[in-house]
């Protein structure tokens, strides 16, 4: 009788080591213990966000950082992706005696997807790697753990602040980079054939429709939210040492990247399914 | 601190024309859509709205005057279209203007074109009907292209049977063209031809020499000369 509990006892034993051990369970644990801080986090942020006092100063230094610093950067991208969206579309356009659609057909591209993916994913490559190391390095450096200790509230001051600018800077910057990436593809129409810049305007104008640019917009700011909350998320979390300072920016700019597509892929279907 | 303030500044300007620019945007698409603009409403009829969408352009002589506001299932066979028409050309419009679907060239979105009506016929008013005509459809098109091919195989197989025969000899102009005997009779019968043709004309010489037909001859020769005479 003993021996059939010790015999028990030992399976249960195994089950339990099994468990513990097993390379494949441990990473679904970590997965799950990751899923379950980052919501945590986001929560913490939508609790100090709303609650005084408000570090509107930082938000706006942050909001410079983030903003204003990235504009050449993403100015220069966006004129680059019209001319060269165009020049591109042109042959397969022209094949069909339909050159004088390129106008309509780039600028939808530009508005409804190119313009706001590829912003996102150039402000995450620049900003969420810039937020996953500074924050990184002022936890290595204990620099948070120095704020909390005078009586600051590290987490507003430092996340709060750079989660909101990157939230609403990176809709400005898309907008911009639409407007910048519709005059390279009017320059790139203008390569090979000869538009007037009214008619170009007008050809964008009457292709383009609400429906395509409040959703656009709209997905902007959940994609400034992801690249500012991951770049916060690694840094704020990260614990091992110098080594730790790169990982961070690394997986900010990673799981910011692939946050953008997946928050794409769902506003897409949210749009085809209300219009 | 005076760089904080130009960052400041440079910050606003940076949002500032983004927000211009947005708001710029939001005012062309409106403009398009009619929403800041004076409009009326008209409504047409239809059978079959060949795919027609709501958003599409409504022109009038060419050109762009509205779009398409609403488009209802009445009946099984009637849909009802609501047209967002500028202020402005409502002087042109009559009341017995005509509403076509069409298409903005070959391959591209489906308009309404508006025919004005016929001029000293009143204007038209706000949510008035419009006559309307059926469209052309391209699957009409192509059942009647269908067709025609259809009748040109048959035809040009009737030809090659017909080119065949003759080529065969068969037939009245298959003989003609293949049978080189007939030919031969043919040259033969020319020839018989113009061999009688010399007879005959020796026995005329002869008989006009002929004193019982010498008077006869005679009498002709002289009405020839007066008709030259004349």
């Amino acid at each position: 009788m003993s021996n059939n509990l010790n015999n028990g006892e030992s399976v249960e034993l195994k089950k339990s080591t099994f468990l513990l051990t097993s390379p494949y369970l441990k990473k679904v644990r970590a997965f799950f213990e990751e899923v379950t801080s980052i919501t945590r986090f986001v929560l913490r942020f939508f609790k100090e966000v709303f609650r005084p006092r408000y570090e509107f100063s930082e938000f706006i230094k942050q909001s410079y950082l983030v903003g204003y610093n990235s504009f050449p950067l993403i100015a220069i991208t966006g004129f680059i992706m019209g001319l060269v969206l165009t020049i591109q579309s042109r042959p397969t356009l022209a094949e069909f005696g339909a050159e004088s659609w390129l106008p309509a057909m780039v600028s939808v591209s530009i508005v409804r997807e190119m313009g706001p993916v590829i912003t996102a994913l150039i402000f995450a490559g620049k900003v969420g790697s810039g937020i996953g190391a500074e924050l990184a390095s002022m936890k290595v450096t204990e620099q948070i753990d120095a704020m909390e200790v005078a009586g600051n509230n590290p987490f507003k001051y430092i996340v709060v602040t750079k989660i909101l600018a990157t939230t609403l800077m990176l809709p400005a910057l898309v907008i911009l980079a639409d407007a910048i990436s519709i005059y390279g593809s009017y320059i790139g129409v203008n390569i090979k054939g000869q538009i007037s810049f009214h008619l170009f305007f007008l050809q964008v104008f009457q292709a383009l429709s609400f429906s395509d640019l409040f959703p656009a917009i709209i997905k902007t700011f959940f994609f400034g939210f992801a690249v500012g909350l991951i770049g916060c998320y690694y840094g704020y979390k990260s614990d091992s040492g110098t080594e730790g300072v790169g990982k961070a920016a690394n997986s900010a700019v990673v799981f910011a990247s692939l946050s953008i597509f997946i928050i794409d892929m769902i506003a897409v279907q949210l749009t085809s399914l209300f219009m | 601190m005076k760089t904080e303030t130009g960052n400041k500044i440079r910050l606003g300007i940076l949002v500032s024309i983004s927000i211009l620019v947005f708001i710029g945007a939001i005012y062309f698409i409106g403009q398009r859509q009619q929403l800041f603009s004076s409009t009326f409403q008209i409504s047409g009829i239809f059978k079959d709205i060949s795919g027609l969408q709501v958003g599409n352009n409504v022109r009038f002589s060419g050109i762009n005057v509205g779009i398409v506001e609403g488009i209802e299932q009445i009946t099984d066979s009637t849909v009802q279209v609501d047209m967002l028409i500028e202020e402005h050309t409502r002087k042109f419009m009559k009341k017995n203007a005509k509403a076509i679907i069409g298409t903005d060239g070959l391959m591209g979105n489906k308009i309404i074109s508006i025919i004005p009506g016929t001029p000293g016929k009143p204007e038209i008013a706000s949510n008035d009907f419009v006559e309307t005509t059926v469209p052309i459809n391209i699957d009409d098109i192509l059942l009647k292209i269908k067709t025609t091919s259809d009748n040109s195989a048959s035809i040009s197989g009737n030809l090659a049977a017909i080119v065949q025969n003759i080529r065969n000899g068969k037939g009245t102009i298959g003989e003609l063209f293949m049978d080189s005997t007939l030919a031969l009779n043919v040259n033969e019968a020319m020839v018989n031809i113009k061999q009688g043709a010399g007879g005959f004309k020796e026995n005329m010489n002869a008989a006009s020499h002929n004193f019982l037909l010498k008077g006869f001859f005679k009498k002709k020769k002289e009405e020839a000369t007066k008709k030259t005479g004349k």
